[in-house]
């Protein structure tokens, strides 16, 4: 095994000492410890980190989005456009919220009632309608750099990711409240109170599966450096996405620009270190459920009953309990430590030392000696002698994770007794649960034996570094393990017991019931008194509910806070920076945290009433995706390399009335689309030009090409392929599409993706599906708040002749087709209708009949054949009308 | 919006040269792929060649091909000939190991393969390349490289973007951003897809924070090169009738709703696709190629691997020919995992040498009798060398503490090598060369200085070098 704490080095030479030396002038300059760094002054003089202004206008002037925009408009001596034409704005507003086109017929009605009621009454089946989470949810997904794999060599896949996703789409439509939102990003896992939809499932867990969107590589050669890139990109998000800052700009040294330091960021850090992944279980625990406590009570009594009726099943069994009594009480049954060995977690003492993270191991330990066996269906004894963690008792299908304390590797060998069927036992080093080979794969050790064992980890290439040890009775746990990345392989009738862990400088484990086959009890030899109970049992039993679904999820692991690594290297570790959040904000004081990682405080503190920084910077965002420039247009930093904003007053009023209105991003939106700001026209004008050419005070609306998931979803729309069906496991993209390279995924899917909306295709990293990366998908690497819109051949190429496109324009000439249609000129209306949301111009229907005879004549059709439609269909999608909204 | 890139291209030049306009930047964005050199287009209208002009300095060079050696070649039983390796085979290994990928360590394992020295310059090189042995007084070969990661996806973006993790853009993103292309209807970074993409994927060739158009276009070896470069419409009338129908829709459009830059932009770039319905087929129809030449690349050979690479470098001078600033080849498939020998170093090594030579020598003295090589940097390397000790009996592990590169053409020293590993070609001991300094060499030659190529993003100023990266002068006629 390669020693860690040894990676490569490559500060070897004389070229990279003046290197070194240069940095080490800058940390002299601006130390670590906030030396020659005025963070108060900072604070003082930029804008991001005042408190919200309360907007100064009249008493009978009450304050709008018009009214802020107008007046600076009016100071420049320039007039807002007209409003735009009643077909162009709708269109916009579907777009914008819905990210699809209005239907002819919804297109039609409010052209002939463009009233300000029809305008609101738009609004609002937009705003409760299940697309508009769907659109939404996407802006967000970029921001936590959502994928399904890992990426890195082999991508490995990220099981249940998805659900992420749905939960984000329930949580946009659902309008949750945005600090509602933030605080389940934060501490979802933690909450006292957790939000249940109605399953029962919780909802607020869900929302940390962001935190494991980050890329991950294989075997690494060292883990510790490994955590602080994987920690750099999570603080990054948290940085970024929540407060609109570069917080992970202060890893190497104090920001260079903001009043954030260097230890702010290892602050933050001690609380991501003090978190650890898991594929946490949505479904309501069972524990207390009666079905589960029969089923396990049920066994217990039977093996009570059993053990005590019934004659010995192997004499070998009296013969060891009478000369070793003691080793077979509930106690003491891993025997004698010796000098050297170290308790880590017990069973026997299961109120310390443990950490549950789904239901199967219950509420205590299974105490035997006899237990019976959840691998036969017929119930038999056998001996687990001592107290265990056992997942199997109140049925196999039972599943879950039991994680240890975290713990310092002191001891070169770990010692786990334990037994089990398709579980495994894993060492997490350094937070590194990608845990495979060829480095760490001695640190996962599957378990399938029903009988007590010891597995003993080497952990020599790892003293002295931080580990937890996860024993795991669960799907869809072990990302990176090959065996997982088909789902039928994946076991769900496994069980796992773990009685000690034990730290050891002995390669041999401690001494315990070692050293024979040990006795079983067949189903047979059971007294009726057994057999009785039986019925009953297997009932309990088969009531019980199929193991929840999971998904990637934040646990707490012990809290511990980090060292400060100076230059930003994890070898050369500074003083400790107690958990707390940015002193800008919230002051230098640790903060008093209760137990675990500290993550509820710091949503706390995260939500204060007195950080402005999460309300300005989605407020912001969501201005950003209504107009495609944001107030401030550097929607991810605020900060002093960030944009000032062009309203800074409006900006601010938005905030608060935000914050007034619930958190409610419906309500923002709302109060941005009634405006006439959002609906005036988008045309250019000689005196806008000159006086505001960027657009930055609004004189008109911008037109902006259509997002990846627009263009495509669009085109599933006007052919009429468009499936309403929500949420669910994402649809792979098409083999043929994608460049062949390791990892690439087994499933095919279809060129249509089933007509299922952009959001629900397979985002993988090393695979993405190449139209919308054409158009610009952001790569999930880290938060895109503002994505680029690109202009590359690419993007022309895909519609003029990609299969998709083409399969969509015959699937939309064939519908059109099949509609009834008074005449010719009817057919290319509601063909217009339906791409363009207006009926086509005189000029227009004279230049597509002559298309449509000259294309009749070169294909040898009729204009009562699809071919003709199809080529001008083709055409129409590929007229920038389309894929631009004005 | 989509003059995003505009303030940070701003940053990039330094205030030195006069700011676009937002409607000079859109237009300019129209011109595809040649949109990024801001420096071209405001100096000289977006198009033509570019070469020299707007440089930081001078350039000595136009143009970059890497022959990118995927997995790692055993650089010790080609280029970096070690007696005491040779003498000492089959005993332990006299110095102190580094950990490995797969800690599987055997003893002193020497070259197999006979080494002889080359040409005038007498470079050292294995009979495994005896074509590429005639090329000696070419390369400049530099024996000392060093890497910062020993397993192949970190060490891939490493060598690719100057940063060991996923998201920064390619070397050839960075030189396209830079420079841009001199062929309007190209792309300015082409990878020619031998078959193999590397361990980290796709993203090796990605333009990271940069525009999307710099991005590396995969071209695929077989059928068509591009995603949807062929029409699909396979009646002329009717594909003209639909290109006049969308012009005419579009400028109404435009007529009827007003100016937008932003759609204009979209315009020009969808006739820019249409042209390259047209040259990029073109592109690579070999036929107007003597047989004689075909031959010399290889692409009659035996092994398809070799008529495979043949193609790839073939096209390489096509492309360089017309313009594209950065070709990149990867590896065709020989099936022992490319060049990652971990065992059956004796089968594997000798294929992958069969494949790349006879094609990389051809290439050579191709792009030397059309005066290319003068102005065209030829870069062969992989991620890092192999150990100089066995992994089990038959292999070879990672070794990124020193391995060979040789760089031809483009104002590099031909006929001469630098550096140099211990006696066992274990670890660079003279001269050590960092891929931050090959890459800062790169752009020096190409007239860009590697501290001032910078695009700001997260905050701060980005470069290809990160904070490192010497030229390295020595190395330069």
């Amino acid at each position: 095994m390669p020693r860690h704490g040894q990676p490569v080095r490559r500060r070897l030479f004389a070229a990279s000492l003046a290197i070194g030396a240069l940095f080490a002038t800058d940390l002299s300059a601006q130390g670590a410890d906030g030396q020659g760094f005025d963070l108060e002054e900072r604070r003082q003089e930029h804008w991001a980190w005042q408190q919200l202004q309360t907007a100064k206008t009249a008493p009978d002037a009450p304050p709008t989005v018009d009214g802020f925009i107008r007046a600076r408009l009016t100071a420049t001596g320039l007039s807002p456009a007209a409003p735009a034409a009643p077909h162009t704005a709708l269109r916009r507003l579907w777009l914008d919220l819905v990210g699809l086109p209005p239907a002819p017929e919804t297109v039609r009605a409010f052209v002939a009632d463009p009233s300000e009621a029809a305008w609101n009454a738009q609004v609002d089946v937009l705003l409760d309608s299940p697309q508009f989470g769907e659109r939404w949810a996407r802006h967000w997904l970029d921001l936590v750099r959502y994928a399904e794999t890992l990426g890195h060599e082999f991508d490995f896949p990220l099981p249940n990711a998805w659900r992420y996703r749905d939960y984000v789409i329930r949580a946009f439509n659902a309008d949750l409240p945005y600090d509602q939102f933030l605080r389940e990003h934060v501490a979802g896992d933690l909450l006292p109170e957790p939000r249940r939809n109605e399953n029962g499932e919780n909802e607020s867990v869900q929302a940390t599966a962001a935190w494991w969107f980050v890329e991950q590589t294989h075997s690494p050669v060292d883990a510790r450096q490994h955590q602080a890139d994987r920690i750099d990109n999570q603080i990054d998000v948290l940085g970024k996405a929540m407060l609109g800052m570069t917080v992970a700009c202060a890893r190497c040294h104090d920001h260079k620009f903001d009043a954030i330091s260097q230890a702010d960021y290892y602050s933050l850090f001690g609380f991501v270190k003090s978190s650890r992944y898991v594929q946490a279980p949505i479904a309501p625990a069972d524990t207390t459920s009666p079905t589960y406590r029969d089923a396990r009570a049920g066994h217990h009594r039977l093996a009570q009953i059993w053990a005590s009726t019934a004659a010995p099943a192997n004499p070998r069994w009296d013969t060891l309990q009478r000369a070793h009594p003691e080793r077979w009480s509930a106690s003491t049954a891993i025997g004698a430590l010796r000098a050297g060995d170290r308790m880590i977690a017990s069973a026997a003492t299961p109120d310390t030392g443990w950490h549950h993270t789904n239901d199967a191991f219950g509420a205590a330990p299974w105490r035997g000696p006899w237990c019976p066996d959840p691998t036969s269906d017929k119930p038999e004894l056998h001996l687990l002698p001592g107290a265990f963690w056992h997942s199997g008792i109140a049925g196999r299908r039972r599943e879950g994770t039991l994680a240890t304390d975290t713990f310092e590797i002191s001891e070169r060998y770990l010692h786990v007794r334990a037994a089990g069927r398709q579980a495994r036992l894993v060492v997490i080093v350094d937070g590194f649960h990608v845990v495979r080979d060829p480095i760490y794969g001695g640190l996962n050790r599957r378990v399938d034996r029903a009988e007590p064992q010891w597995f003993t980890f080497d952990l020599k290439a790892w003293l002295g570094r931080p580990a937890v040890l996860h024993c795991i009775d669960q799907v869809a746990h072990d990302i990176g393990d090959p065996i997982y990345q088909k789902e039928s392989n994946w076991p769900t009738d496994g069980w796992l017991a773990v009685a000690a862990v034990v730290g050891s400088d002995d390669e041999e484990p401690p001494p315990a019931e070692l050293g024979l086959r040990l006795p079983y009890r067949p189903w047979d030899t059971a007294p009726a008194a057994v057999q009785q109970r039986l019925d009953g049992l297997a009932a309990a039993q088969a009531a019980l509910p199929a193991p929840s679904p999971t998904l990637p999820a934040l646990a707490d692991s012990s809290g511990s806070d980090e060292q400060l690594y100076i230059r930003g290297n994890h070898r050369t570790p500074g003083a400790r920076q107690p958990r707390r959040f940015l002193s800008a904000l919230a002051g230098n004081e640790p903060m008093s945290i209760r137990r675990g990682s500290g993550r509820l405080e710091l949503a706390d503190a995260i939500l204060a009433p007195d950080n402005p920084l999460p309300t300005r910077t989605i407020v912001n965002r969501i201005w950003h995706h209504l107009f495609g420039r944001g107030l401030s247009r550097s929607v991810d930093n605020l900060g002093v390399l960030g944009d000032p904003p062009t309203h800074p007053d409006l900006l601010d009023w938005l905030a608060r009335d935000f914050v007034a209105h619930g958190w409610s991003i419906k309500h923002t939106i709302r109060r941005i689309v009634r405006s006439a700001t959002y609906r005036q026209s988008s045309r250019s004008r000689t005196d806008g030009e000159r006086t505001d050419p960027a657009n930055l005070l609004l004189h008109r609306q911008n037109v902006r090409r259509l997002e990846a998931e627009a263009v495509r979803d669009s085109l599933l729309a006007v052919s009429g392929e468009l499936q309403n069906e929500l949420y669910g496991p994402s649809i792979p993209i098409p083999h043929e599409s994608v460049t062949h390279a390791r990892g690439k995924p087994r499933r095919s899917g279809p060129i249509d993706g089933d007509g299922r909306r952009s959001v629900y295709l397979a985002v993988r990293r090393n695979f993405m599906p190449p139209m919308l990366h054409a158009f610009d998908l952001p790569t999930p690497f880290a938060p895109v708040g503002r994505r680029s819109v690109s202009n590359v051949p690419a993007q022309a190429l895909t519609l003029l002749n990609d299969p998709f496109v083409h399969l969509m324009c015959e699937r939309w000439a064939d519908r059109l087709l099949a509609a009834p249609a008074a005449d010719l000129e009817a057919r290319i209306s509601q063909a217009w209708q339906t791409a363009f949301a207006r009926a086509p111009r005189a000029d227009e229907l004279q230049r597509v009949r002559e298309f449509l005879r000259a294309a009749v004549a070169a294909d040898g059709t009729t204009i009562a054949d699809a071919a003709p439609w199809r080529a001008l269909l083709h055409c129409l999608v590929n007229t920038k009308e389309f894929t631009f909204r004005r | 919006m989509s003059y995003g890139p505009a303030s940070d291209l701003r940053a990039a030049l330094a205030g030195s040269r006069p700011t676009p306009s937002r409607r000079e930047v859109l237009r300019a964005a129209a011109n595809g792929f040649a949109m990024l050199p801001l420096a071209d287009l405001v100096h000289s209208g977006g198009g033509g060649n570019s070469h020299g002009g707007n440089r930081h300095h001078p350039a000595r060079a136009k143009n970059v091909i890497f022959l990118y050696m995927d997995g790692g070649p055993s650089t010790v039983d080609l280029f970096d000939y070690k007696p005491r390796l040779e003498a000492d085979h089959g005993k332990p290994f006299a110095m102190p190991m580094e950990p490995t990928q797969f800690q599987n360590n055997g003893n002193t394992l020497g070259p197999r393969w006979k080494f002889r020295q080359r040409g005038e310059s007498g470079q050292w090189i294995s009979d495994l390349l005896p074509h590429l042995a005639t090329q000696a007084d070419r390369l400049c070969v530099i024996r000392s490289v060093v890497a910062n990661f020993s397993e192949h996806t970190n060490a891939n973006y490493f060598l690719h973007t100057g940063h060991g993790l996923q998201g920064r853009p390619s070397m050839g993103a960075w030189i396209g951003y830079g420079l841009g292309s001199d062929n309007q209807n190209l792309p300015s970074f082409v990878v020619l897809n031998g078959g193999l993409v590397p361990p980290g994927g796709i993203d090796c060739f990605h333009s990271g924070f940069l525009p999307p158009a710099t991005q590396g276009s995969l071209f695929r070896m077989a059928g068509d090169p591009l995603a949807n470069i062929r029409a699909r419409e396979q009646n002329p009338t009717l594909q003209r009738r639909k290109v006049d129908l969308v012009q005419a829709l579009d400028s109404a459009g435009l007529t009827n709703e007003g100016g937008a830059a932003e759609i204009e932009a979209a315009i020009r770039n969808h006739e820019l696709a249409f042209a390259m319905q047209r040259d990029v087929p073109e592109l690579t129809d070999l036929s107007n190629e003597s047989p004689r030449l075909l031959s010399m690349y290889g692409l009659d050979d035996d092994y398809e691997q070799t008529r495979i690479y043949g193609r790839q470098c073939l096209l390489a001078r096509r492309l360089v020919e017309r313009g594209v600033r950065f070709v990149e080849l990867t590896c065709p498939n020989t099936g022992f995992d490319r060049w990652d020998q971990h065992n059956k170093l004796d089968r594997g090594l000798p294929k992958n040498c069969h494949m790349i030579d006879q094609p990389i020598a051809a290439l050579l003295t191709d792009l030397e009798a059309r005066g290319l090589l003068d102005e065209t940097i030829v870069l062969f390397g992989g991620e890092f060398g192999r150990t100089p000790f066995a992994q089990g009996s038959n292999g070879r592990d990672h070794n990124p503490f020193g391995f060979t590169m040789w760089l031809a053409g483009g104002g590099f020293r031909p006929g001469t090598s630098y550096g140099s590993t211990d006696d066992y070609g274990y670890k660079a001991v003279e001269n050590p060369v960092e891929i931050h300094d090959i890459h800062a060499t790169i752009l020096h030659q190409l007239g860009i200085d590697h501290e001032r190529l910078t695009y700001r993003f997260g905050g701060r100023d980005l470069r290809l070098t990160d904070v490192y990266g010497h030229v390295l002068a020595p190395l330069l006629a």
